[in-house]
């Protein structure tokens, strides 16, 4: 188990470490010259300002140096002015992270609701109407873009119905975003789910179980839910920071004031600190959901502790 | 239990649809929605239009815009300049007052100069205030600006929102102002600003408009002014629709259907100073042919491609400072302007040495939205009737900036040629694009380097039409700087029904104080 940890924690580690070096070399890796392109619609600024923020951003030292500034600003929590307007990035950053972690959650929920509902019933029905039926529910789901079913969703909810408003920051205005991220998720965890489910039926010590002559329920419940779920937990994980991504999409049409919306807008502006801090932040942040993935897998699956 | 389910979704979808009904727009509030935020509140740390028109509602300039963009007395009820051009005296009205209640005095005025031409933290404008060598304040309600040398775009700028009053209390709130906090003396008080969701504006209600073009001359009609961020288009539109937005810029593709629908109402800019045209990398053949590029000016058919592909939105522009600009004169520019006219252009190119044997190549860039790649399609349809072939290549705004002046600073490779935009509330945008070495280095000669600089240092307004005049003949002749149209970007708006008495001033700032919205 310790070095299973150590393993999982040193892997993490190690992404980080060259996210920043790829982060701190994104301005290098852009043709032309960065601070003109950053600059480029300031119609108001003079070569002397453009020195001048070259020297800041260390542009003018060598490539190592300016890894070696890089990484010792981070460090100490210092991401640097947005290009626009001077806003300190971490800020920024700090206060849309939880907007989006908030509709990632609860599309995870909606996701995992819809998707093991589904997937369980098209397992237990497998091979009937019902499950070919759900299936074709499933692969609709996964295919569809976010942006489209989210206009969708707005036009026939928010515009015909008014039951919900179009944009806003309130819970209400939370519905329509979480379920476009969780229905498109859901599909891909209605599929996991049933061949998971699928594959336990199929065990031995369902058929024990059966032979034992166990109540249906207490076997579907206990034995084959609780082991297909195994698979299903670590797509979570990897599922949620797809989501952090589809977030992105999806804040822009509901107009949700989160992360991914921000690294639109700073990506659009070549606005270089803010776009380094938000992939740094996302990294980190997909880098802590794997690695308690990882640790639940350990604890839900002895084998892995094991091995 | 199925009944029990039903009934309890019946129920939360009932509460749902009542709070979504109560969520409108109440009478004395308005909701504007743009695609975008703010970058700051500080009027000296960003050149965005949507900056820009956030400033115009929280504080006030010297001057004010009229409908046609000239600048007219405002806060100050004169301004003079003195004959040499090297002085130029500010009397404000009595009477004016901080959103924090302190009076607004010459010492305010005085306080935004410095801090816009501070050493350690200047204005990123600074040079668009010009060579200022000092203010000063001889009594509370007169301040004397002493310039190094003449500098004929001063005035106006005095009315531009980049020289919005800052009230001196601000210096107290440190790096707080322009993120939290925001003390002016415009028609609106920030109330809260939720950095990329909105900004909640209340009413001034001590303001006096001495020198917008609006009907209202005092405290703003409406109680609330929000200005929210929607990026996407169609999510707008919804908006305005529900009755959650008021003010909205529009889906280009929706126009035509926004137009006949009476629900709304559509308005377009005018004056907004934004001109679309073409420049050419002169740096290599064979734009480095005067005749060649006024070819391609002879050979696009820019009514026809606007009708096509605006259907009215937008004006033909025939001068290199587009309309509701000092200078603009669309029949002055008329005679230099290389109109439509394939036969000349296929004349000047086989002059030049080009055609069936010798066909020109190049590639067509220009930037992404408001229906420019339409507009560049049939342009590249015309251009090959006279035998010239193009590729279009849509860009960022950011990377076309700086990959036209990377073109420019190549003399080996493809020839290449863009529709750019620039917009600015004065004929000196033409010395920042081509007094060498220019925002591109593009075009440059000493003549016309000279005349760049007359311009700038006239201060006589008869004088100074003359050579503003002269500089556009010069763009124009040579095919430098080939305007296409005005406006091109962000211009569009609609309201609501309810809405009414929405004013759009010159240079693309909506004006609010006459808003009045309907239950």
């Amino acid at each position: 188990m310790f070095r299973y940890l150590t393993h999982r924690i040193g892997t993490a580690l190690l992404t980080v470490w060259i996210t920043t070096i790829a982060v701190a070399m994104l301005i290098h890796i852009v043709p032309g010259d960065p601070v003109q392109i950053m600059y480029a619609q300031s119609q108001g600024t003079t070569p002397e300002q453009l020195e001048e923020i070259r020297t800041r951003l260390g542009l003018n030292e060598p490539i190592w140096v300016q890894y070696g500034m890089f990484v010792s600003r981070i460090v100490q929590g210092d991401f640097g002015q947005t290009i626009r307007g001077n806003q300190p990035v971490l800020d920024l950053l700090i206060g849309r992270l939880p907007n989006t972690l908030l509709l990632a959650s609860v599309s995870l929920v909606i996701a995992a609701l819809v998707g093991v509902v589904f997937g369980f019933f098209a397992a237990y029905k497998r091979g009937t109407a019902v499950d070919t039926g759900l299936m074709i529910t499933a692969l609709i789901g996964v295919s569809m873009p976010h942006f489209w079913l989210g206009l969708i969703l707005l036009f026939v909810f928010a515009v015909n119905l008014a039951w919900l408003p179009v944009a806003g920051e309130d819970w209400r205005s939370l519905v329509l975003p979480a379920i476009t991220l969780g229905v498109a998720n859901a599909g891909i965890i209605a599929r996991l789910t049933r061949s998971s489910m699928i594959d336990i039926l199929n065990q031995d010590f369902v058929r024990t179980a059966r032979a034992k002559g166990l109540h249906k329920g207490t076997i579907l419940y206990r034995h084959v839910l609780m082991a297909g779920l195994i698979p299903v937990v670590t797509m979570l994980g990897l599922q949620f920071t797809y989501m952090l991504g589809g977030a992105i999409v999806v804040e822009n049409v509901f107009a949700w004031n989160g992360i991914g919306r921000l690294a639109i807008q700073a990506i659009f502006q070549r606005d270089y600190p803010l776009i380094q801090g938000f992939i740094l932040i996302f990294a980190c942040l997909v880098v802590t959901v794997s690695l308690i993935m990882d640790l639940l897998y350990a604890v839900l699956d002895p084998r892995v502790r094991l091995s | 239990m199925r009944k029990h389910t039903s009934r309890m979704l019946q129920a939360f979808l009932g509460g749902v649809a009542m709070i979504g009904l109560t969520a409108s727009a109440s009478a004395s509030e308005i909701v504007w929605a743009r695609y975008g935020d703010s970058d700051t509140l500080d009027p000296h740390a960003s050149t965005t239009t949507l900056s820009m028109q956030s400033w115009r509602q929280i504080y006030d300039t010297l001057l004010a815009f009229d409908e046609s963009g000239m600048p007219r007395p405002n806060m100050a009820k004169s301004v003079e300049v003195s004959e040499d051009g090297m002085t130029v005296v500010f009397v404000l009205n009595e009477g004016l007052t901080c959103h924090d209640g302190t009076p607004f005095d010459s010492a305010d005025v005085k306080y935004t100069f410095d801090r816009a031409l501070s050493e350690d933290k200047p204005s990123i404008t600074k040079s668009a205030w010009g060579p200022i060598s000092g203010v000063s304040t001889p009594d509370a309600t007169t301040i004397e600006v002493t310039f190094e040398k003449p500098f004929g775009a001063f005035v106006p700028f005095m009315a531009d929102p980049f020289s919005s009053m800052i009230c001196d209390s601000n210096e107290a709130f440190g790096d707080e102002f322009g993120s939290t906090k925001a003390v002016g003396t415009g028609p609106w008080k920030l109330s809260e600003w939720t950095k990329g969701d909105r900004i909640v504006l209340e009413a001034n209600e001590t303001y006096t408009n001495y020198g917008h073009p609006t009907e209202n001359k005092g405290r703003p009609f409406a109680d609330k002014l929000i200005i929210r961020t929607v990026p996407e288009a169609q999510t707008r539109l919804a908006g305005l629709k529900t009755g959650e937005l008021d003010i909205i810029e529009p889906p280009l593709e929706d126009v035509p259907s926004i137009k006949d629908d009476p629900s709304m109402t559509l308005h377009i800019a005018e004056a907004t100073g934004q001109d679309v045209f073409f420049e050419f990398t002169i740096s290599r053949p064979p734009f480095n042919d005067e005749r060649v590029r006024r070819a391609v000016a002879h050979a696009v058919d820019v009514d026809m491609a606007l009708d096509i592909g605006f259907e009215g939105l937008v004006q033909r522009e025939k001068c290199p400072i587009a309309a509701g600009v000092f200078g603009n004169d669309q029949d002055f520019c008329a005679q230099h302007l290389a109109e439509y006219d394939p036969e000349k252009a296929k004349a000047l190119l086989a002059e030049a040495g080009y055609g069936p044997d010798n066909p020109i190549d190049v590639t067509m860039m220009t930037w992404t939205g408001g229906g420019r790649e339409r507009i560049l399609q049939i342009f590249q349809n015309q251009l090959s009737q006279v035998g010239i072939k193009t590729e279009i290549e849509i860009m960022d705004i950011g990377t076309l900036n700086a990959r036209v002046k990377q073109e420019n600073e190549k003399t080996e490779g493809k020839a290449t040629f863009d529709m750019m935009g620039w917009s600015w509330y004065d004929p000196d945008i033409l010395y920042q694009l081509w007094h060498s070495p220019g925002a591109y280095s593009g075009y440059n000669s000493p003549e016309l380097d000279a005349m760049l600089e007359d311009m700038r240092s006239t201060v006589d307004t008869e004088a100074r039409l003359e050579i503003v005049k002269k500089v556009n003949a010069y763009l124009l002749e040579k095919a430098i700087h080939v305007p296409l149209y005005t406006p091109g970007w962000m211009w569009l708006y609609v309201t609501s029904a309810d809405v009414e008495g929405f004013t759009i001033g010159a240079f693309d700032q909506p004006l609010l104080m006459d808003v009045k919205v309907a239950e």
